[in-house]
């Protein structure tokens, strides 16, 4: 590994050469040190009432592998001292150089934000910036993990809405706008129990992806076949000759990466290729159990372990035009906005829920719809997905921050238009 | 703090950070100031098929520093306990102060109550030790079917300081435990999970947890029935707590033109039925959070909320209170130093004085959907008054099982399903929800619409 061609404000990058130095001279009695974990996060909430909270966060973990087990000790703080503590639990006292401190004015806002911030807040929403600078050291070297600013408005109560993107991207006026716009006065629901084909569209497609085959496919599920989707590498799991990508460089998408949190650099992953099952998302543990390569061990924060997450879900376009879809269609739903959803580990079945939309009859967009819940099994969704998939890939804001065992972590999705032939109304 | 770590020098350490952002504050313009130091010890012990797979120490420290210099209000928190931490929340809070009203509370009303001394650490081992235990117990009680797979244990020790520019300050030390279950049933793919808060480690009961846990499980090994129209309900204390979750919302104070309260309470006045009563308390010693003063140091109190069925009090940081005209009964939380104090529940609990054995309520109906778990949270539409729920339960017929629905929609009229409750159980157990803990029995509910 080598230390970036970049300036990189956050950390003495001597410092860190003196760190990875003592890394690699570290003896230990048992366990083999696997890596150092660094992190400095700056966290900002502007509130509606215009107050600024600035939270600043640095912490650090070691961590060691033993024959069958691992360890982490994690503490606060980035001192000299507070790292040589970290390391100091299995192995001789690490010699850490002296830390400069670094222009800690480059771990602001960009110029000018918090001004914007407190505009857009004045229309009664919370504006959140976050931005995190982390390195990880090995006995080969340090590595920076670079990771894009990023940007949540949420609504406040009793509408409950919010958006994460990339801070700076072209269209996040354009998202803000589309959140704050009003639900419609008068919606319909359909009828419980009605079982209808149900279009994804304006990027709801990939929200629908990313529970049904993205956390499906994460390395520590897979390996223990708790997941629905354990054992069916190869399989054709759709009729729909779609490619699934799971892709860190997107650097337009929330999940944005260049190395995990493990130090490994990460590129595109397939999970899909024309419809069949071909990848798993492993961090460094989990990729020796399932064979294949690591790259996507992603960490919560310098307290918690790197788990095998997904990053950025890219569905690429297909040729079918997305009105054409929905002309086709004599009766069904066509769903704009997805506000989550969840698959039951018990009985493998998604509940979807719907923010927004329009039931179709005859091919044109009638009433639209209120907020409700549509339910299948994953294996029996992702196989009623139509072959013709729209040509209009969108990312989704709606997805933001994803959740696994309670613990988020920001992801993104871009996916066109895509017909699912059969979902269940709850 | 657990064996092994430093507990005189981080004591001594939070006390110095605290009295370095003291000092800084007492230099600088800031009229008024608070600050807040934490520092935490958890040991995380994850157990996979009876063997030690991963251990985890986090020791996490950090201040909190509130300022008001007069007209400007201001926040902001650092992590660690070094000098440098101190300068940058008090750098950091004075940069982003804002024009505003004093937030903190007057020194006149600040105070602690005694609460009852928190359970020692565990011994090193314990983790492994019980997780082992359970897995027998759950073994034995089903005869193989139930598997205990991966355990997760959580233990751990924090400490915090409180103090003021007006000269006061509180402390307060104590140990949490909790535990992660993933339970494999029979041959069926996928897994059960459970979250089990644990009050005194030296009285855990792997017996008792098991049988709790295991006969909730091996109900949905029955074969799939599905069934809709107007059923009476047995809420299981995992659902219950979820739905008190979702409407916990109506006891935060707000202003009274956004206040949706009022459009759900029947002409006497009535939000839900007579059995139901609920509490905000802090001083419960069995409660998963025991603070002697809330978030912004007012004395712990236990506050009514909900007396049988009428509601009665609602909460409020002190800045809120006296914006909505409440009464200020100490409703500030503080998550962690991170967290600037703000208005939300801290224990919600129902009282089950006159609960009911579970026995007796999952027989007080002839048919009825018993609901054991929730599949997705809990969603309520206060100025429609609707919620919508969903989640798995099993359907009873004259006290026999009858199948297993694993995917149910409940929804309707949400102030008729709360006036419709008929008993609540004695049955508390604690959750977590995304609303803070929720101590919740069972609850027997008369005719409500199902969707199957």
């Amino acid at each position: 590994m080598h230390r970036p061609a970049t300036d990189f404000p956050a950390f003495d990058t001597d410092w860190l050469d003196g760190l990875a130095e003592g890394c690699r001279g570290l003896r230990g009695s048992h366990p083999r040190f696997e890596d150092l974990y660094l992190e400095r996060r700056l966290e900002i909430r502007v509130a509606p009432d215009a107050s600024i909270d600035t939270v600043r966060l640095e912490g650090g973990a070691a961590r060691w592998r033993f024959p069958s087990r691992w360890a982490m000790h994690a503490g606060s703080g980035i001192s000299s001292a507070a790292v040589a503590e970290l390391v100091s639990h299995y192995a001789d006292r690490l010699k850490a150089p002296p830390r400069r401190r670094t222009r800690d004015g480059e771990l602001n806002p960009p110029p000018g934000w918090i001004e914007s911030a407190i505009s857009l807040a004045g229309r009664g929403v919370d504006v959140r910036f976050f931005k995190r600078w982390a390195v990880v050291i090995r006995r080969d070297g340090w590595r920076e993990v670079s990771t894009p600013a990023l940007i949540r408005v949420e609504q406040a109560a009793p509408a409950s809405g919010a958006l994460l993107a990339v801070s700076g991207h072209p269209s996040l006026a354009e998202w803000v706008r589309s959140l704050l716009d009003p639900p419609p006065a008068k919606t319909w629901n359909p009828p419980s129990g009605t079982a209808c084909p149900v279009i994804f569209t304006d990027g709801s497609s990939g929200v629908l992806l990313h529970e049904l085959v993205g956390h499906m496919v994460e390395g520590d599920l897979v390996a223990s076949g708790r997941s629905p989707l354990a054992g069916l590498g190869g399989a054709n799991l759709s009729e729909a000759e779609i490619d699934l990508v799971d892709d860190p460089r997107r650097a337009d998408l929330p999940g944005a990466f260049d190395t995990d949190d493990e130090g490994v650099r990460s590129g595109p992953i397939t999970l899909l290729r024309s419809g069949r099952l071909c990848g798993v998302l492993c961090d460094r543990e989990t990729a020796e159990t399932c064979g294949v390569p690591a790259g996507r061990g992603r960490r919560t924060d310098w307290r918690l372990p790197p788990i095998p997450r997904l990053s950025n879900l890219v569905v690429p376009p297909g040729t079918g035009s997305p009105q054409d879809l929905e002309a086709d269609l004599k009766r069904g739903l066509v769903v704009t906005r997805l506000a989550g959803a969840t698959v039951d580990p018990v009985s493998s079945r998604a509940v979807l829920r719907v923010e927004r939309g329009h039931e179709i009859r005859n091919g044109r967009r009638r009433r639209p719809l209120g907020p409700f819940e549509l339910t299948g099994g994953v294996i029996e969704i992702l196989a009623g997905i139509d072959p013709t998939v729209g040509d209009d890939p969108t990312p989704d804001w709606r997805l933001g921050w994803c959740l696994k065992d309670g613990l988020p972590l920001p992801t993104g999705s871009e996916a066109p238009t895509m017909l699912v032939h059969r979902l269940e109304v709850l | 703090m657990p064996s092994g770590s430093n507990t005189d020098g981080l004591v001594a350490r939070l006390q110095e950070v605290s009295d370095r952002c003291a000092c800084l504050l007492d230099s600088s313009t800031a009229v008024r100031w608070e600050v807040f130091a934490k520092t935490s010890v958890t040991r995380q012990t994850e157990v996979l098929q009876g063997r030690l797979k991963r251990s985890v120490q986090i020791a996490e420290s950090g201040v909190g520093v509130r300022s008001w210099d007069g007209s400007r209000a201001g926040f902001a928190a650092a992590s660690a306990l070094e000098p440098s931490s101190a300068r940058d929340a008090v750098d950091a809070a004075r940069a982003g102060a804002r024009p505003g009203a004093d937030p903190m509370p007057p020194a006149r009303v600040m105070g602690t109550v005694p609460v009852k001394p928190g359970p020692a650490m565990p011994p090193r081992g314990w983790a492994q030790h019980i997780a082992g235990e359970l897995g027998l117990a759950l073994a034995g009680l089903s005869g193989s079917v139930l598997r205990l797979e991966r355990a997760v244990v959580q233990e751990g020790r924090y400490r915090w300081t409180l103090s003021t520019g007006d000269g006061w300050s509180a402390d307060h030390e104590r140990m949490v435990a909790s535990l992660l279950l993933e339970i494999l049933v029979g041959d069926r793919p996928g897994i059960w999970r459970e979250w089990v808060h644990i009050s005194d480690p030296g009285s855990f009961d792997a017996e008792a947890i098991a049988s709790r846990l295991g006969n909730r499980i091996l109900l949905t090994r029955n074969r799939v029935t599905t069934d809709s129209g107007l059923h009476d309900l047995i809420l299981h204390p995992e659902v219950t707590a979820q739905l008190l979750a979702a409407v916990s919302p109506l006891f935060l104070a707000t202003d009274d033109a956004r206040d949706p309260l009022p459009h759900l309470l029947d002409s006497n006045g009535f939000l839900a039925a007579f059995p139901l009563t609920l509490v905000d308390e802090r001083s419960d010693p069995t409660a998963p959070v025991v603070s002697p003063c809330d978030g912004e140091g007012l004395p712990a109190k236990r506050t009514l909320l909900l007396d049988e069925g009428a509601p009665r009090h609602r909460v409020a940081s002190w800045a809120d209170a006296r914006r909505f005209d409440e009464i200020p009964r100490g409703g500030a939380v503080r998550l962690s130093y991170r967290d600037r104090p703000s208005t939300g529940l801290t224990n919600l609990r129902v009282v089950t004085r006159d609960g009911m054995p579970p026995g007796e309520l999952l027989t007080a109906s002839r048919r009825a959907l018993y609901v054991l778990r929730p599949l997705a949270p809990v969603v309520c539409d206060f100025e429609r008054d609707t919620y919508s729920l969903i989640a798995s339960g099993v359907w009873l017929r004259r006290q026999q099982v009858r199948g297993w629905h694993p995917v149910v929609e409940l929804s309707g009229s949400l102030g008729t399903l709360l006036r419709r409750i008929a008993a609540v159980g004695e049955d508390l157990c604690w959750f977590q929800t995304a609303h803070g803990f929720v101590g919740a029995p069972s609850l027997l509910i008369r005719r409500q619409p199902v969707v199957g």
